[in-house]
């Protein structure tokens, strides 16, 4: 046999003594890794909207959106309201969680009034007649340090009142 | 300090991903290595700083990425129990001209890449060689027969 070569320990580094658990500690890492992106198919990670409703006798509130962000990731909400009877005076109330981190990009139609009501931001979108839809969209840009979950429920009134609510909360990743 | 997060969380999972990958992979740069690492370095920067153009923002970044390393070069010189985790350990694929199967499965090497490297050292065949050592850097080592 030829000299063994310095710094070569036989039974450590020909026979893998003491190595052995190593090639599993590897593909668990392995797996571990390939996790992420299988995870993020399944829409952990985001940006895929979902439908979430909300029903009352006067209106039915419908918001699509995603409830998984990542930071810079464009996205866009958009809310439609169909009216069961005329509303006179139709509001969108959103949970501060909506702008708290995000840039707005734009808000499409343009509300005809907007205010702060208890800290939530109050849309006033106007007349929506009876048996007619009305739908709003808004675009938003996630600020890369806005990480973590916050509240974004919606409440719709007519006028000062109350109609219905979709409770939702947003998860935004690194 | 969110730059300071990101840039020690993408450090630990780009150190992560070259020790699992295989010292192999690594070493051997094809054309279509290559395009995937500038690939993922474009990835990477992008997590790390998104839209963040400052210098300042640039240095917390290098000065994280430089603080790691030498703290990981560190870690590996003073804790002598920790090399074998932290840079890996050599691995002898050849021995007196026999190739040691389980070894070379085991890092995904074939004995026409021994033989490549072999080649490489002036030396011409399996039976000249006394040692074939993977060495932690993925680069085999060729040592031919007296």
């Amino acid at each position: 046999m030829a000299a063994i070569p310095d710094g070569i320990v036989l039974k450590r580094h020909r026979d893998l003594e003491g190595r052995r658990n190593h090639a599993w500690v590897r593909r668990a890492l392995i797996v571990l890794v390939g996790l992420v992106p299988l995870l993020a198919l399944f829409n952990l990670f985001g940006q895929r909207p979902h439908l979430a409703t909300a029903q009352s006798a006067h209106a039915d509130l419908e918001l699509y959106a995603p409830g998984q962000l990542r930071g810079g990731l464009l996205w866009e909400a958009r809310f439609t309201i169909t009216a069961h009877r005329d509303l006179k005076d139709a509001r969108l109330e959103l949970d501060k969680g909506w702008l708290e981190g995000m840039t707005a990009n734009t808000i499409e139609p343009s509300p005809v009034g907007e205010g702060s009501h208890d800290g939530k931001l109050v849309l006033d979108l106007g007349h929506v007649p009876a048996g007619r839809r009305y739908v709003l969209f808004m675009q938003f840009q996630v600020n890369p340090t806005n990480v973590g979950r916050r509240s974004q429920n919606v409440r719709l009134y007519d006028g000062e009142t109350f109609l219905t609510t979709i409770h939702r909360r947003v998860t935004v990743f690194p | 300090m969110d730059l300071a997060i990101r840039a020690v969380a993408l450090f630990g999972f780009v150190y992560l991903l070259t020790r699992i990958i295989g010292r192999r992979e690594l070493s051997s740069m094809e054309p279509f290595d290559l395009i995937l690492l500038i690939v993922v370095g474009d990835a990477i920067q992008q997590g790390l700083t998104q839209d963040d153009y400052s210098v300042t923002g640039a240095l917390i970044v290098i000065g994280t990425f430089a603080v790691l390393q030498i703290l990981i070069s560190y870690l590996s010189y003073r804790f002598p129990r920790l090399r074998p985790a932290l840079d890996g350990e050599p691995m002898v694929v050849v021995q007196d001209g026999k190739a040691i199967e389980k070894n070379m499965k085991r890092e995904r090497i074939t004995l026409e890449e021994v033989m490549v490297e072999a080649r490489l050292q002036q030396v011409a065949s399996l039976d000249q060689i006394a040692w074939a050592v993977l060495e932690t850097s993925g680069k085999i080592s060729i040592i031919p027969k007296q």
